[in-house]
């Protein structure tokens, strides 16, 4: 089977002064279409870089990232903005709601990011049958049907987390990129919102990646990769990944 | 979306939103209003002259005949020409003798009437067309019927209609009045039928209209060239030595309106630079602040896949609308409040009828500037935040230099207090928002010394003209024509000193101007002062010109100049011998000695004098009226009043101006500082002691302001005098109050608007401002 996403020489370097410091170093990795990704490591190991080169919020300084066929490491910025208009979503570490709209609004966001790229790039073809889901749907769907007129500041930590994890669903994204997304999460809403992820892959055959440093999370994915000082530790096949509603921690 | 959340974020932040557009608006408010006042008067200044078709050119001479007619209709250049008597008569009223400027038409069809009530004129018919506001002002009916004098001769007409004419926008009575008081004196129209001594009909006057001449915005070079060619075949085809033919630009009404119109206009510019400028500053260090707040929002929308066009647009659409917003309201306000005001005041001074506003293009192309760099201003400050990939962007960003400046490397640093430490570091940290409160402080006791020193040199000019330059306490102005016998008779009885003031036209390399000559008898009531105005000793030998004129022709002591009295086309050559400074009057000044040994006769127009005239003196048929001390300083009360309006302006401006910007800084910097600030708190400081901290700081920055906001006062003054008329010549005067004025108002502001912050310091939440992200 043909990977979805390859990562080739992956390098992701920093200047801190006189010597270069390398977030990722040579960093070689396939993901295939539908798959369930757990990225584990320590902190700083480099975890949220690899997440943002995926995303295409950051590009490498050298290697290639070929996503789908397309080298998305050569985009220009617009190109790579038109990538994560289509493909991508994301769930971020701190959730990065916008502050002065509504929970609803913040999924509803979501209409305006598709209308403002360009019509006809390569994306829309490829996303022919990924049409948007509707704000309110997607908000029910991570249990906050109650609290979607609500601004983010009125929120708690985990209500803020799941309306981030529904604009991230309202896209309908073929790649679900999420960084800590129980990090705030109380056991039950940590595993509802695992089991939404987990759903994702299994029934809609959309590629999740999801980064934590909570290693009881490895038994759902259906491949687990440790990442340690910036390069990739280890990779390991699960074969018979554990239901979301499983795990305990 | 994007929409709803501008929306909100103008919610969150209101103050600071509201600071840009209240600046925009002020800015607009002001230009609107001047622009609007100046364009009304222009437009109708247009429209009344070209529907009325003023004269061209103007031939005065003894007797023309109606042959001449032909004579000047014949050169190709003249499209009409009309005849005219024009004479100094009386209105008899009530047993009074009133000032009445008669003029007896042959014909319409140049510098028409324009009727306002009653019938048109009808050439060959009898009866008298009034002046508007004489008619009004002396309670006169179309019907009633108006007893007249002219050359001795008492004659009546029917008074068929109220009218305004094109060259009775602006008169005086005599030369020697200051100020229009229409409605005192006035104008009337006859047809030349009506003139009383029938077997002497004559005509002194010839009107003309020059083709390829038209009537609106001045006259151009092009046009200028036209008449003086046409003015020249005039007084050739008429072939007379004594005509003398003169354009619009030698035409008192004409020309003091036009200067009055060119005036509002170049003030149109000074006052919104400088609320525009700060508008500007203000949008500056509110958005930068706004989108370096909004960096990780920033980030997070184009993480999301919206495009840097769209967030872009998203960010210069804050400025876009409120700058829109501020602007339009700002010139329905301007349009509304100033603008009318203004042209009130304009109306008792210039007879135009239906004299309005006029909102202008160059209102929309402010209008327009002011949204522009707002937008600009707000897309490129958001642009710096998106340029880095958004992985950069969604990262807090690294905290501004942290390097320690010269200051605190220095010994000096360790021994001061840490008040001072903290203070100086905030501002070194922050040098755009100090140098923007410096800024805002400037220009508010900018425009608040600009406003005291219009004041002091209002009352200044007062003293100069009446207290220094001219001592006498009663002024006798005789009439044209009065014997030189009797003038002398009367300035022997009441010791006076006699002067002559007569318009002339000088001349040098190539430039022309009109003025005044004055000639002095011995007397001790005119004085001199020079250039610095420090007193002159009269100048037995030489001719002096005055400071204004002299920089007008450009020439200075030594130069060589030509110049004839209006009304003699003997053209002479002086060398000016001295300069002297007169706030009113320009032109040049000799003894009588000197004027006499230019063969000219000495006839004296006023006679100066500290003894109180005899009230029987009015009803001297050689004298035209005698006027007080008190009297002739009222002349200048509607000049004060225009000053009035412009220092209420001022102040209000400087105000609003001042606790804008002040109080938009205040909150920006609280708002930055409200981290170190809870942390002062938990580390155990006093709110009060934290207050204290802010307070010193922002006194330091207003002082500051304030000493570079003064020098920059008086140079806006001498900007705004240098647009006064070319008769003009005021000297800017500062008192010392002015200054303390400007100090203590400035200062209590500053602090007033500091007080309203400190409240703020007490709401800093030590447990909100210490959680980590946002
Ligand atoms: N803009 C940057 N400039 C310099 N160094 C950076 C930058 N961004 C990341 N790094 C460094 O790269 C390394 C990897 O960072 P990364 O954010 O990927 O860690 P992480 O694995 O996500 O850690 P955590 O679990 O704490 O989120 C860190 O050592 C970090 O300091
Ligand atoms: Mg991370």
């Amino acid at each position: 089977m043909k990977p979805f996403i390859e990562f080739c020489h992956v390098d992701r370097k920093y200047r801190m002064g006189e010597n270069d410091f390398f977030a990722l170093k040579d960093v070689n990795l396939e993901i295939y279409e539908g798959e369930m990704i757990v990225i584990l490591g320590p902190s700083g190991a480099g975890k949220s870089t690899l997440l943002n080169l995926l995303g295409g919020m950051d590009s490498p300084t050298s290697g290639s990232i070929l996503f789908n066929g397309h080298d998305i490491s050569r985009f220009k910025d617009d190109e790579l903005t038109a990538y994560r208009a289509w493909n991508v979503g994301v769930v971020f570490q701190f959730y990065n709601l916008i502050p002065t709209l509504t929970a609803y609004e913040n999924v509803a966001l979501m209409k305006d990011v598709r209308k403002n790229v360009k019509r006809g790039s390569v994306w829309e073809a490829e996303n022919k049958d990924m049409s948007l889901l509707d704000p309110k749907e997607a908000l029910i769907s991570v249990g906050l049907s109650e609290h979607i007129n609500q601004f983010p500041s009125q929120m708690s930590g985990g209500e803020q987390q799941r309306t981030s994890i529904a604009r991230a669903l309202a896209k309908n994204p073929r790649l679900l990129l999420c960084d800590e997304p129980t990090g705030a999460l109380d056991t039950k809403t940590g595993r509802e919102v695992l089991k939404l992820l987990q759903d994702m892959s299994r029934e809609k055959k959309h590629t999740v990646v999801m980064v934590t440093h909570n290693s009881f999370f490895a038994d759902i994915a259906d491949r687990v990769i440790r990442v340690k000082n910036g390069t990739i530790e280890s990779v390991e096949i699960n074969d018979s990944p554990k239901d979301a509603s499983e795990v305990s921690w | 979306m994007l929409f709803r959340k501008m929306r909100r974020d103008l919610l969150v932040s209101k103050v600071q939103f509201l600071s840009i557009f209240l600046m925009s608006l002020l800015g607009i408010f002001v230009f609107t209003g001047l622009d609007s006042e100046c364009s009304g008067m222009r437009v109708n200044e247009g429209r009344f002259y070209e529907e009325t078709a003023l004269a061209d050119l103007w031939a005065q001479g003894i007797a023309f005949r109606e042959s001449d007619i032909g004579k000047a209709e014949f050169i190709p250049n003249i499209e009409k020409a009309e005849l005219r008597l024009k004479l100094n008569g009386k209105a008899r009223l009530r047993g009074e003798e009133l000032d009445l400027s008669t003029l007896f038409l042959d014909g319409n069809e140049i510098s028409k009437l324009y009727l306002t009530e009653g019938e048109p004129y009808v050439k060959g018919e009898s009866g008298v067309w009034l002046d508007f506001s004489f008619m009004k002002r002396q309670g006169l009916k179309t019907g009633d019927k108006l007893s007249m004098k002219v050359n001795g001769i008492i004659f009546e007409q029917e008074i068929k209609g109220a009218v305004y004419h094109p060259e009775y926008v602006y008169f005086l009575p005599d030369a020697a009045a200051m100020m229009p008081d229409y409605g005192a004196y006035g104008a009337a129209f006859m047809d030349i039928k009506a003139f009383p001594d029938k077997r002497h009909v004559y005509y002194n006057q010839m009107v003309l209209d020059v083709k390829d001449v038209d009537n609106t915005d001045g006259l151009s070079d092009e046009e200028k060239n036209q008449c003086s060619k046409a003015a020249l075949e005039v007084k050739y085809a008429l072939g007379s030595d004594s005509v003398i033919v003169t354009d619009k630009d030698s035409d008192l009404s004409y020309q003091t309106f036009r200067a009055e119109i060119e005036q509002h206009s170049s003030m149109t510019f000074i006052f919104p630079a400088v609320f525009l400028l700060i508008a500007i500053l203000g949008i500056i260090t509110t958005m930068t602040r706004m989108t370096s707040r909004q960096r990780v929002q920033i980030g997070t929308l184009k993480a999301l896949g919206f495009t840097k066009k769209t967030i872009t647009r998203h960010y210069a659409s804050y400025g876009f609308f409120l700058s829109l917003f501020g602007g339009i309201t700002g010139a329905v306000a301007g349009h509304f409040t100033i603008a009318e005001y203004i042209l009130s005041m304009m109306d008792t001074t210039y007879l135009v009828p239906g004299m309005g506003t006029a909102f202008s293009a160059k209102s929309y192309l402010a209008i327009a500037f002011s949204v522009l760099t707002s937008s600009l201003v707000s897309f490129m400050s958001c642009r710096k935040e998106l340029a880095p990939a958004p992985a950069e962007t969604l990262r807090p960003a690294a905290p501004k230099n942290l390097k320690h400046s010269l200051i605190e490397k220095s010994r000096l640093w360790e021994r001061l207090d840490f008040a001072v430490q903290w203070n100086l570091r905030d501002i070194l940290r922050n040098k755009v928002r100090s140098l923007m409160g410096v800024i805002g402080v400037l220009g508010c006791a900018m425009l608040m010394f600009g406003a005291f020193a219009c004041l002091d040199t209002v009352s200044f000019i007062t003293t100069w003209m009446y207290g220094e330059l001219n001592t006498s306490q009663f002024q006798i102005i005789m009439k044209e024509g009065c014997p030189y016998s009797t003038t002398e008779e009367y300035a022997k009885r009441y010791r006076g000193q006699m002067v002559e003031q007569s318009p002339a036209e000088f001349e040098a390399y190539g430039k022309k101007k009109t003025g005044t000559v004055t000639v002095y008898d011995t007397g001790n009531f005119l004085h001199f002062q020079d250039k610095d105005l420090k007193p002159l000793k009269p100048d037995e030998e030489s001719i002096s010109m005055s400071y204004k004129m002299a920089q007008t022709l450009g020439v200075s002591e030594g130069d060589l100049v030509r110049w004839h009295l209006v009304g003699d086309n003997d053209w002479k050559i002086l060398r000016i011998g001295g300069i002297y400074r007169n706030p009113v009057s320009q032109g040049i000044t000799m003894t009588r000695k000197v004027f006499e040994s230019l063969r000219f006769d000495f006839v004296p127009t006023t006679i100066y004098t500290n003894h109180t005239p005899q009230e029987k003196l009015q009803d001297d048929t050689n004298i035209t009226g005698t006027q007080s001390l008190p009297e002739m300083m009222k002349a200048l009360d509607a000049m004060k009043e225009m000053m009035y309006v412009m220092v209420y302006i001022m102040i209000a401006a400087a105000a609003v101006l001042g606790v804008v910007v002040l109080y938009n800084l205040g909150v920006l910097s609280l708002v930055e500082k409200n981290r170190e600030m809870a942390t002062l708190k938990v580390l155990g400081f006093t709110t009060a002691k934290i207050r204290r901290i802010l307070q010193s700081q922002n006194i330091w920055l207003t002082l500051v302001g304030i000493a570079l906001g003064i020098p920059c006062g008086m140079w806006l003054i001498n900007v705004l005098f240098s647009t006064m008329p070319e008769s003009m010549d005021y000297v800017a005067s500062y008192q010392l109050l002015s200054y303390i004025y400007t100090i203590t108002g400035t200062l209590l502001l500053s602090m007033g608007v500091n007080r309203l912050l400190s409240r703020k310091v007490k709401t800093v939440d030590m447990v909100d401002a210490l959680k980590g992200q946002e």
